[in-house]
């Protein structure tokens, strides 16, 4: 760029390069260099100390962390997969409503206002196995005489948070693939109707095919975003019981803050960050090759 | 029967079932809100009775009087986290859509070598999971002596909303045909004046909710302000609604009625903002 007019958009950006370099990249750095040293907060001396890749050959043998990691590759797996089958089913059901369709619609973003932290609360309060919405409901019905542990037994507890998760997170597929929904061309439907295809037929050849673009933007904003489920896990459990619900973001807080290892934690940290970006890349990919699918200008 | 009122009978049957599948979807979606709001308003007693009451036999306002009535009742200080949470995230939201108008701008108007690169890079900053950031953030910030300050979370929260706000913002601009402004540049306006008199007010809507869903990130998020703030005097109201469970009891109804007080401003902004935040989410989707 040297001896060049700096261009237009490069001004243009520049502001934004700026905050993010000064507070994301910046502070990234400084967090991989300590990742190879003994860093704790209470000794800052530490802080200069070398160790090369101990911190990680320590992690990557540690059965806690391994946990934590296919631990949080499972939920999101779960989580995401089961937000995009019912964001679909609920915007076509949404979508066929004759009557009320924008108090539907308000109605199906409600979720999304919600902060991670709020639906994490609302489900410890529901799930709460003396008091919660969901025990009184069922033991009113007669299903059930004891008190279900939801949050107390590991197996439910992590039920329960993708339940949380999804509930929380499905209102923005839905949106997005109703927007879809309603922005496609109706004739293409109506030909294949009349060329005789089923109704599963149309939907998988002709809808499917229109709305996917959308599905993956949705997909996009939440890999954006995985690591709301954070928030959720903190206070509807706190990795408990005895670290059965621990996920990598809970490990990573808990050793970095609880424990003062800043060396280790930011170890942990980095594994945390590719998985995000390998999420966010990959869906990333899959719209820009959906968008030019359908020949939209990018 | 014949034909025809066997067809009858099916389309209706499936007209039930499909009233049902929306119903109950929408029960789903609604009732953890709703019993958030109705516990707020009970008395503590009837939220522990077992059996359970299902429906409020007095509804009161306790909780959310004992709330604002400051520490020495009984409460916690919400006020002061109110005004925290109010001035991060106005502020933040105002520097964050300065900065992504100048970026969403350059990405819908420009062309330029590796822009879809630059705005995978631009994303990818976005995906640094909250609390990993949080890490050499807390170190950089207890160093330069500004943490728990309203600055160090204003500074954090820019970055954290700029990457999306670039996004929207470009779908905005996008929406605007470029037509328009080459025509006021024809008639004699600067660039600067086209963008100011043409441009910026036709994407003015679609901006505004970008500010507004730059505000709701920032009124909600937790991870970065829980470990960047420490007191009064810069927590946020995210933050505060852990004091409810600091002890071993939880104070469910005061938990309630907080969590009733940060939804609201959250659910007047969406309603207003909903319909231009899909079209800018999803513009360049669809040709056109």
């Amino acid at each position: 760029m040297k001896g060049f007019k700096p261009s237009a958009p490069f001004l243009l950006l520049l502001p934004a390069i700026i905050v993010l370099a000064a507070v994301v990249v910046v502070p990234l750095i400084l967090s991989l260099y300590s990742s190879f040293t003994p860093f704790r907060l209470t000794k800052p001396e530490t802080f200069f100390v070398f160790v090369g890749f101990r911190n990680y050959l320590s992690i990557l043998s540690n059965a806690d962390f391994w946990w934590a990691f296919g631990r949080t590759v499972l939920l999101l797996t779960i989580a995401l997969n089961l937000e995009m089958l019912l964001g679909l089913g609920l915007a076509m059901l949404v979508e066929k409503a004759t009557r009320g369709q924008r108090i539907l619609r308000t109605l199906m973003m409600f979720p999304m206002m919600f902060s991670p932290i709020l639906v994490g609360f609302q489900f410890k309060f529901m799930f709460n196995d003396n008091i919660g919405l969901v025990n009184n409901a069922l033991q009113s019905l007669g299903i059930t005489g004891d008190a279900i542990p939801w949050l107390i037994e590991g197996h439910l507890a992590f039920i329960a948070i993708s339940i949380a998760e999804i509930w929380s997170s499905t209102a923005i597929f839905a949106i997005l693939i109703l927007a879809g929904l309603l922005a496609m061309p109706k004739e293409p439907v109506e030909a294949a109707r009349v060329d005789g295809c089923t109704p599963w037929q149309t939907f998988r050849y002709v809808t499917w095919p229109f709305v996917m673009p959308f599905a993956y933007i949705a997909m996009t904003i939440r890999s954006l975003d995985v690591a709301r489920a954070y928030d959720i896990v903190k206070i509807m459990t706190d990795g408990g019981p005895a670290g059965r619900t621990e996920l990598l973001w809970t490990l990573v807080a808990r050793t970095a803050y609880s424990d003062g290892r800043m060396g280790m934690a930011n170890a942990m940290a980095y594994f945390s960050i590719l998985l995000s970006i390998a999420f966010t890349v990959y869906f990333f990919n899959k719209l820009a090759a959906a968008r030019t699918q359908i020949g939209a200008e990018w | 029967m014949d034909e025809n009122s066997s067809a009858r009978l099916k389309r209706r049957l499936l007209g039930i079932v499909y009233r049902i599948g929306l119903f109950l979807a929408m029960l789903t979606i609604c009732l953890p809100g709703l019993w958030i709001v109705i516990s707020s308003l009970r008395p503590t007693v009837e939220i522990m009775a077992k059996p359970p009451v299902w429906i409020p036999k007095e509804i009161s306002f306790d909780a959310y009087v004992a709330m604002f009535s400051g520490i020495g009742k009984g409460g916690i200080p919400v006020i002061e986290y109110f005004r925290n949470s109010l001035i991060v995230s106005v502020t933040s939201t105002v520097i964050a859509v300065a900065i992504g108008m100048a970026g969403g701008y350059a990405f819908a108007r420009y062309r330029f070598r590796s822009k879809s690169s630059v705005f995978l890079g631009l994303m990818l900053t976005r995906t640094v999971p909250g609390i990993a950031l949080s890490l050499p953030l807390f170190f950089l910030y207890v160093r330069l002596g500004i943490i728990d300050t309203h600055f160090g979370l204003i500074l954090a929260y820019v970055a954290l909303n700029v990457p999306f706000t670039i996004w929207l913002i470009d779908g905005f601009f996008r929406q605007v045909p470029k037509d328009l402004a080459e025509a006021a540049q024809i008639d004699g306006c600067t660039r600067w004046q086209a963008f100011w008199q043409v441009e910026f007010p036709l994407a003015g809507p679609g901006i505004a909710s970008a500010a507004i869903f730059a505000f709701l990130t920032c009124w909600n998020e937790f991870a970065l302000a829980s470990q960047l703030t420490r007191s009064v005097s810069a927590k946020t109201l995210p933050v505060g609604l852990l004091d409810y469970t600091a002890e071993f009891t939880i104070d469910w109804r005061g938990m309630c009625a907080l969590a009733v007080v940060m939804i609201i401003p959250a659910l007047t902004l969406t309603y207003i903002v909903q319909k231009h935040l899909v079209g800018g989410l999803t513009s360049g989707a669809v040709k056109g």
